[in-house]
């Protein structure tokens, strides 16, 4: 008898831990810890961009979760997106003209809203607005402003067309800069290949603000940095005639092959070494 | 069977395999009312597969949650992302490793002492005195530890799993300094109760539950009632299992997913 009330004891003993297990999991290290504990209010704010914002995203203030974004809708009507975020009672001093930011936790993290507060005496109350919202910073945009000097040109003024016919256009590829002394003044318009001449009729195209390139001027395709990606870079020539819309770039220098620069190098003076010397006595020679 | 093992053509020898399988859950599962009368057979077997597999699900638990922290650790940090570590512990898992893992050392553990418990009643003619003495063995062996074996496995899963968790915590915060609220609010922010703990860690270890009971009894109730027999069905128990668990496994998680 006692042996079973062991057993029974024991097997009780391992259901309870069992579901002991399952409810620290499940209530512990889930998104269910997370859920707003006690009373909360509810905030508006309008962002231009919430990037990817995502409900139950954490509300912070100087770093400390004070809440959760509620909900995430379209504005009906305009072109913003309409956050509510559920912030906990505890923190009801929140100036009204704090500004909501969304950033991101990390370079590659989790994004979540941050307030940084403001100056006013009148603290946010339940169903308030804030007012003063900054979007979320797109990773893109950001590269772009960073690299974006010497990128690509913006074609506010116009453009212009000019051809270039070149044998090889390497990786070249449509929409990549054209540049001139290293700024970029456009865009390669499209690449095909001359079904007669056999090689590559390149159409760049050029802003406006850049018409006094000289007629004669060279195109080459060349590559930013050893594994960079190509672009197509004008040596302007002496001419007094400038490039019109239209114009065809009649010097042009075709991409550098790695493979062929790597070939070039390494064969250069191996004709003369005759594979039956052998490798021993090769050195000697030298 | 005995049809089956006549045949020498090892697809239909499989498929009568299978097939056997199929109807002999049928009458376990018909025979579960009248197992009732003998629950607390089934409270034994619970004992003997559930409670005394913890000490092992919990330290290999704990190892496992270690080295998946020390690795993830290793490889995170080239990017810069420790602070990913304990999400990225918790969903391995929770949707994987912890159920996985739990019925590989279930089927090793239980599954084979119950195999070569019913196979030994098989030869030493117990299974017969049973049914000569009208206590219908079905109900009262097989049924209590396949019942035993569906109850234990979700909740050593669990088990395993806490303790893994505990284990990458253990390692990425005590050890190698991740911030204890990075590690806990990121996992938090990611894992879903349903999604993980229900569909993973639950619905998992239950098939693999009643799989790997359903092989371990099935096999050693239909053994040829020679040693050798049972030794062949001690370790079809564990062959099986670990494939049907790790097929069943790819297949779960493309429905559960």
């Amino acid at each position: 008898m006692s042996q079973r009330q062991s057993y029974a004891v024991g097997t009780g003993l391992f259901i309870a831990l069992g579901f002991a297990a399952l409810g620290y999991l499940a209530t512990q290290t889930t998104s269910v810890a997370n859920s707003s504990r006690g009373p909360s209010y509810t905030v508006e704010a309008h962002f231009a961009n919430i990037g990817q914002l995502k409900e139950r995203a954490p509300v912070k203030v100087a770093g400390v979760r004070i809440g959760q974004v509620q909900s995430i809708v379209l504005d009906p009507g305009k072109e913003t997106a309409d956050v509510k975020l559920s912030i906990d009672k505890r923190y009801d001093q929140i100036p009204d003209n704090s500004v909501a930011t969304i950033f991101t936790s990390g370079l590659l993290g989790d994004q979540y809203v941050g307030l940084q507060y403001g100056n006013s005496k009148k603290s946010l109350a339940d169903g308030g607005t804030l007012a003063l919202t900054r979007p979320a910073q797109q990773l893109e945009e950001m590269l772009g402003k960073f690299f974006g000097a010497g990128g690509v040109a913006d074609n506010l003024g116009g453009s212009y067309s000019v051809k270039g016919r070149f044998t090889n256009v390497g990786s070249l590829s449509v929409g990549a800069p054209v540049k001139m002394a290293g700024v970029a003044i456009g865009t390669v318009q499209s690449i095909q290949a001359d079904p007669v001449k056999l090689d590559a009729e390149v159409t760049l195209s050029i802003d406006k603000r850049y018409d006094q390139i000289p007629d004669d001027s060279a195109a080459a395709v060349f590559t930013s940095g050893l594994i960079g990606t190509q672009y197509v870079a004008i040596q302007p020539g002496g001419s007094p005639d400038m490039l019109k819309n239209g114009d065809e770039l009649v010097l042009t220098q075709s991409a550098m092959q790695i493979e062929d620069l790597i070939g070039k190098f390494l064969v250069s003076g191996s004709p003369s070494a005759k594979p039956a010397d052998g490798g021993k006595t090769d050195g000697d020679k030298h | 069977m005995s049809a089956a093992m006549k045949n020498d053509n090892i697809v239909v020898r499989s498929l009568a395999q299978i097939g056997d399988c199929a109807l002999f859950l049928l009458r376990m599962l018909a025979a579960v009312p009248r197992s009732m009368r003998h629950w607390r057979e089934t409270v034994r077997q619970l004992w003997f597969v559930g409670a005394m597999s913890l000490i092992i699900i919990m330290v290999c638990g704990l190892f496992v949650g270690m080295v998946l922290g020390l690795q993830l650790y290793d490889v995170l940090s080239i990017f810069g992302g420790t602070s990913a570590t304990g999400t990225v512990v918790a969903i391995a898992i929770y949707r994987e490793l912890g159920p996985v893992v739990t019925a590989l050392l279930f089927a090793g553990r239980a599954g084979t002492s119950v195999t070569a418990e019913i196979g030994l009643m098989r030869a030493t003619d117990q299974i017969a005195a049973m049914e000569m003495m009208a206590v219908d063995p079905i109900a009262y062996v097989a049924v209590p530890r396949f019942l035993a074996g569906v109850i234990a496995m979700p909740l050593l899963a669990c088990v395993f799993c806490a303790l893994g968790i505990f284990g990458g915590h253990l390692v990425g915060v005590s050890w190698l300094g991740i911030d204890n609220g990075t590690f806990w609010s990121n996992m938090t922010a990611t894992v879903e109760v349903v999604k993980d703990v229900i569909n993973g860690v639950i619905w998992k270890s239950v098939v693999f539950g009643i799989v790997v009971s359903l092989i371990a009894v099935f096999q050693g109730y239909t053994t040829p009632p020679t040693s050798e027999g049972v030794a062949y069905a001690t370790t079809r128990t564990v062959v099986a299992s670990s494939i049907a668990i790790l097929a069943l496994d790819f297949v779960l998680t493309a429905f559960l997913m």
